[in-house]
């Protein structure tokens, strides 16, 4: 197939120079932009993959002067690390749970069921973007502070579960809406119960919707830090706030590239499954495209 | 009322005609306590939303206009904390930077963002799905990892500065903890939200209407002005609203990036709350940023409610 492709435009090239002039124009734009992109890009996130694995790195090298794994084993055994790890496995695992539970039969309701006022629910969940972010943590944080819910575990729960509302909510209620209802009612034609129709044809149907909004749920949640750190302060530190401190104390450069490194692998592993949403524009129709 | 096909309920007649029963009277009332049944399902979520983002919000607005005297003890209505705010030179910087740093990131993503996705709609290239997976990473890139990457690539005599060496450019300022950095860090942490949404707008715009103004011999440029940018204010809006709203209420990136005087409103907020111990303090910079973006905010949602014209 390849050399097919391939043999077609260079004769056309070759039989006209203009064609062969637009055409490498065409590419080079593409190339230069590749190039340009990849810098930016891929440039900052090879700093500090190159800085994990560098046991020396000095100014004019284009690449680490001396590589080894010596510092990895220094920084994992870190205390603030063998403590943060657990904690923001744990504190995600907690919110997506909580998160599922009390979002997931609502998009069921917001799909499926035809209640007054449905549709302003289901847009004032949207509606949420309009707050700024900061802002609005700040605020809770004052609630909070009466409360006394200030450098509690709860209290951090229940503000990372805030961020997770509007993706539990949409994702899988546009899935839920897409459906093919004929399905159902065939079964249901040939005397299958409700439940049965819901556990055998509809959940399969929408599981891939609703795992993809459980891993981005959980991935969100794992990386949240701003909620975390201005509830969590100071006896909760999770992961992304102990990079707060390492990158303002200034320590060693390769504790903060070993940690950012472990701290990326979830988000690594999510792009790698990444195609899938971004294709079928799950994540624009989270900002009302 | 009647669904073009509903093969359940044309059966289930059928079956009860020739078999003589009564229609069962549970079925009427079902529709009914299904709607109710709704409301039940969608009050956790409802609930949380109203509690944990309205509440706190309005009780902002209210703790900050309803000043207690100390010495009375007497609550009035008073815009003392707002003044307050107003009359300190170091507040007011903040308020001025944040708002500068916004309109540079937003009209920065859009000189950046507009194009990218424009090659991303008409490019035929092979290399156009590399651009694309390249415009989508930084949404796997979380902010403080952005902001130690950041700082290791473009600190002086990190990376970038490396590169720029190898091809014979000296003399390399840092923008970390410049004004700078926070607009580099923001511009990169929104472009793939940015180029996503104005290529979903785009190709919106079908291929049959670019060609047929190309037939009657318009310009690239016409197409661009008189159709593609018309064609695509909702996009472009929805950008626009997000990006100001986000960047306006960003902290991390402004916080590990930016210099300590002027912050921006987020960094200005988390230190009176959590170093100050200034809670109403805090809350009036944050009142000040809901009202500030109450407009964009009103302009979003208006948007996302307004049926797209298609």
């Amino acid at each position: 197939m390849a050399t097919l492709t391939s043999a077609t435009p260079t004769r056309e090239m070759a039989l006209n120079p203009t064609l062969l002039w637009k055409r490498m124009r065409r590419e080079l734009l593409s190339v230069v932009l590749v190039v340009v992109l990849f810098i930016v890009i891929i440039g900052p996130m090879l700093t500090v993959i190159f800085w994990a694995f560098a046991e020396q790195w000095r100014y004019p090298s284009l690449v680490p002067t001396k590589w080894g794994l010596s510092y990895w084993q220094e920084t994992l055994t870190r205390a603030d690390v063998t403590a943060a790890l657990p904690l923001s496995i744990g504190l995600a695992t907690i919110v997506t749970f909580l998160s599922a539970v009390i979002c997931l039969p609502a998009s069921y309701a917001f799909a499926r069921m035809n209640f007054p006022g449905r549709q302003g629910f289901l847009l004032s969940f949207l509606a949420t973007n309009a707050f700024p972010r900061f802002g609005l943590y700040v605020s809770i944080a004052v609630v909070f502070f009466r409360l006394n819910l200030i450098g509690t575990l709860p209290g951090v729960i229940l503000i990372q579960i805030v961020n997770t509302l509007l993706l539990m909510i949409w994702i899988p209620t546009a899935a839920f809406q897409n459906i093919d209802r004929s399905l159902e009612e065939a079964a249901l034609d040939v005397g299958a119960s409700r439940v049965r129709v819901f556990l055998q044809i509809t959940l399969p149907l929408v599981l891939p919707a609703l795992s993809a909004a459980i891993l981005l749920t959980f991935v969100s949640t794992f990386y949240e830090a701003q909620g975390a750190l201005i509830i969590g302060v100071p006896n909760i530190q999770t992961m992304p706030v102990l990079m707060y401190s390492i990158i303002n104390s200034q320590v060693i450069v390769q504790y903060g590239a070993v940690i950012s490194l472990v701290l990326w692998l979830p988000s690594l592993l999510l792009l790698t499954f990444a195609q899938r949403f971004v294709r079928g524009n799950t994540i624009s129709a989270g900002f009302g495209v | 009322m009647t669904r073009p096909y509903n093969r359940k309920k044309i059966f289930m007649a059928t079956a009860r005609a020739l078999t003589a029963q009564p229609a069962p009277p549970a079925a009427a009332k079902r529709r009914d306590l299904s709607g109710l049944f709704g409301y039940v399902l969608i009050a956790p979520p409802v609930a949380i939303m109203l509690l944990l983002i309205f509440y706190p919000a309005i009780e902002a607005v209210i703790e900050t206009i309803f000043v207690s005297d100390a010495q009375t003890g007497q609550t009035t209505l008073s815009l003392q904390n707002y003044i307050a705010f107003f009359q300190d030179p170091i507040l007011r910087a903040n308020l001025t930077f944040t708002v500068l740093v916004t309109l540079a990131t937003v009209f920065m993503l859009f000189v950046v963002g507009y194009p990218l996705a424009m090659y991303l709609r008409f490019s035929k290239s092979r290399l156009a799905g590399t651009v694309q997976v390249l415009t989508l990473f930084p949404l796997f890139v979380p902010g403080v990892i952005l902001a130690f990457a950041l700082i290791r690539f473009l600190g002086t005599h990190g990376m970038f500065d490396t590169l720029l060496g190898i091809v014979g450019i000296s003399g390399y300022r840092t923008p970390y903890l410049q004004p700078q950095g926070i607009v580099i860090a923001l511009v990169w942490e929104h472009i793939p939200f940015t180029v996503l949404v104005l290529t979903a707008g785009l190709r919106q715009v079908e291929d049959a209407v670019i060609e047929s103004a190309r037939d009657v011999g318009a310009s690239g440029w016409q197409i661009f002005t008189r159709i593609l940018l018309p064609l695509t204010t909702r996009s472009a809006l929805i950008v626009f609203c997000l990006n100001v709203i986000g960047v306006f209420g960003a902290f991390t990136l402004p916080y590990l990036l930016g210099p300590a005087q002027p912050m921006m409103m987020g960094v200005s907020m988390q230190q009176a709350f959590n170093n100050y111990q200034d809670r109403i303090g805090a809350l009036t910079q944050a009142v000040l940023t809901f009202l500030i973006c109450a407009a964009v905010g009103v302009l979003y949602v208006r948007t996302i409610t307004r049926p797209r014209e298609r």
